[in-house]
């Protein structure tokens, strides 16, 4: 029920690691390792769930600003495709993380909890007006049964 | 190193205790992808015990060990009340147990003091008042949008001008009743033992992702309650959630339960809330697996403390001591 697009005890360590990645980045970014250069539909067609347009768009968006896709455009529509390859992005974020570790800047409890929710502020508008577009759709779908 | 008896009493405590920890630790994180599967199965609020339990049941059946094996063996079988020569790999290994102890205890205790003093501050800044439903609650006017479960003896609603400002009486109801469901569930005290409880090595939590679905679990188990099976109320939760997120937030302290304390979930809450129908607990057998465990712990418990046990762990302590 919840369990699709569950990171990996290692996925979760990594995503919390220096530049931190959602489930479902790592889930676009495992798409486009394996299926090479992609657009917006490629992704939806291939993700295991169902997902806004908006959503996907605005992942592949994000992933390309945190620099781990390069885009380029065909007609009107862009089309990712990672930066690194797999064995690389990983052999980097290893580094990132025993780095850390090594420099004690390990996050503690508390600095952990305190990044959690900084991510709420980092909430694009896409996703909120699309949550927004759904919750006002199920309030009439309840009021036309009423 | 020469030790005197009960110093030796105190290493062979810390020693056993981060070797049975860290063996525990090691199983638990190897579990951990399994069992955050399994919680899925479940009720959010029966999911959150599971976790919390396995996250916790390393510390406890190592504290276990040494209370009921450790301690007593020692007690009986150590005969030699003077002074004695122990190893120094022994005492690394103590002196790893002891650290993992001090530092969650300054983890927790640094947490619990800037809970207070964010409480304290709160107190001057803010002011009383009974919003829907009577509940007491700490308005403040600070510019961070803020619906908080905030403190551990006696937990505050804290709420922002700005949220006020923000939702409508349905959703501020809906946020409230979000944030009692957490005060009910003593979530922030739960979240102190988190703080307080060791991890599997020094300076390394190593259960991060049983304590991230742990809170996934109680958000989810504190929106269900707050709902409680109505399709309105589910839709003002699920407003409310959307709104305090487009209203960002800043620093918080470790022992709050914020009504979006975790970005990343609240695509998946809301599409929960927007199901309009809690989920069904699939594990009917719940309670039977309970009592079977607990029949078989306390065989277990049976064999251990048989003095021939007893022994054999008190010789297999000498061993490695020396």
């Amino acid at each position: 029920m919840y369990s699709k697009g569950l990171a990996s005890p290692m996925a979760f360590r990594k995503q919390h690691a220096a530049e931190p990645l959602g489930p479902l980045e790592i889930t676009v970014m495992e798409i486009l390792w394996a299926h090479g250069e992609s657009n917006v539909h490629d992704v939806m067609q291939r993700l295991d769930r169902p997902l806004a347009y908006t959503t996907v768009m605005t992942t592949l968006d994000r992933l390309f600003k945190k620099g781990l896709l390069d885009r380029r455009k065909s007609e009107r529509a862009f089309f990712y495709l990672p930066i690194l390859s797999r064995p690389k992005w990983e052999q980097k974020r290893a580094g990132e993380f025993v780095a850390g570790f090594l420099n004690g800047s390990e996050p503690s409890g508390e600095m952990l909890l305190s990044c959690l929710v900084d991510a709420v502020g980092s909430y694009d508008e896409a996703l909120l007006d699309e949550l927004e577009r759904k919750i006002r759709r199920k309030r009439r779908e309840l009021r036309s049964k009423a | 190193m020469i030790l005197a008896y009960d110093l030796r009493l105190v290493s062979v405590c810390l020693a056993f205790f981060f070797l049975a920890h860290t063996a525990l630790g090691l199983i638990v994180s190897w579990l951990a992808l399994r069992a955050v599967r399994l919680a899925a199965r479940l009720r959010p609020a029966s999911a959150a015990r599971l976790l919390l339990t396995l996250r916790f049941l390393p510390a406890g059946l190592a504290l276990f060990g040494v209370a009921v094996l450790c301690v007593p063996s020692y007690l009986k079988f150590e005969l030699d009340a003077g002074m004695e020569d122990v190893g120094l790999a022994w005492l690394a290994v103590a002196s790893l147990g002891l650290t993992i102890w001090v530092v969650s205890i300054a983890r927790g205790v640094t947490g619990a003091a800037r809970s207070l003093r964010y409480l304290r501050r709160q107190r001057h800044s803010g002011r009383e008042m009974r919003l829907s439903e009577g509940l007491p609650v700490w308005v403040i006017e600070a510019a961070t949008p803020l619906c908080a479960l905030s403190g551990v003896l006696h937990p505050r609603l804290v709420v922002s001008r700005c949220v006020l400002r923000a939702l409508s009486d349905e959703e501020l109801a809906a946020a409230l009743r979000h944030e009692r469901a957490h005060l009910d569930a003593r979530d922030n005290l739960k979240r102190l033992c988190l703080l307080m409880a060791p991890g599997v090595a020094p300076l390394h939590g190593g259960f991060a992702f049983l304590e991230h679905h742990w809170a996934r679990f109680a958000e989810f188990a504190a929106d269900d309650r707050a709902v409680a099976g109505d399709a309105e109320r589910s839709l003002s939760l699920a407003a409310a959630l959307v709104q305090v997120a487009r209203l960002g937030s800043g620093n918080w302290t470790a022992l709050e339960t914020r009504l979006c304390a975790d970005g990343r979930d609240l695509e998946e809450r809301v599409d929960r809330l927007l199901q309009l129908a809690p989920p069904v607990d699939r594990n009917r057998h719940g309670q039977a697996v309970w009592w079977c465990g607990a029949a078989v712990g306390a065989c277990l418990l049976a064999l251990l403390l048989r003095p021939a046990s007893l022994y054999a762990v008190h010789r297999a302590i000498e061993r490695l001591m020396h």
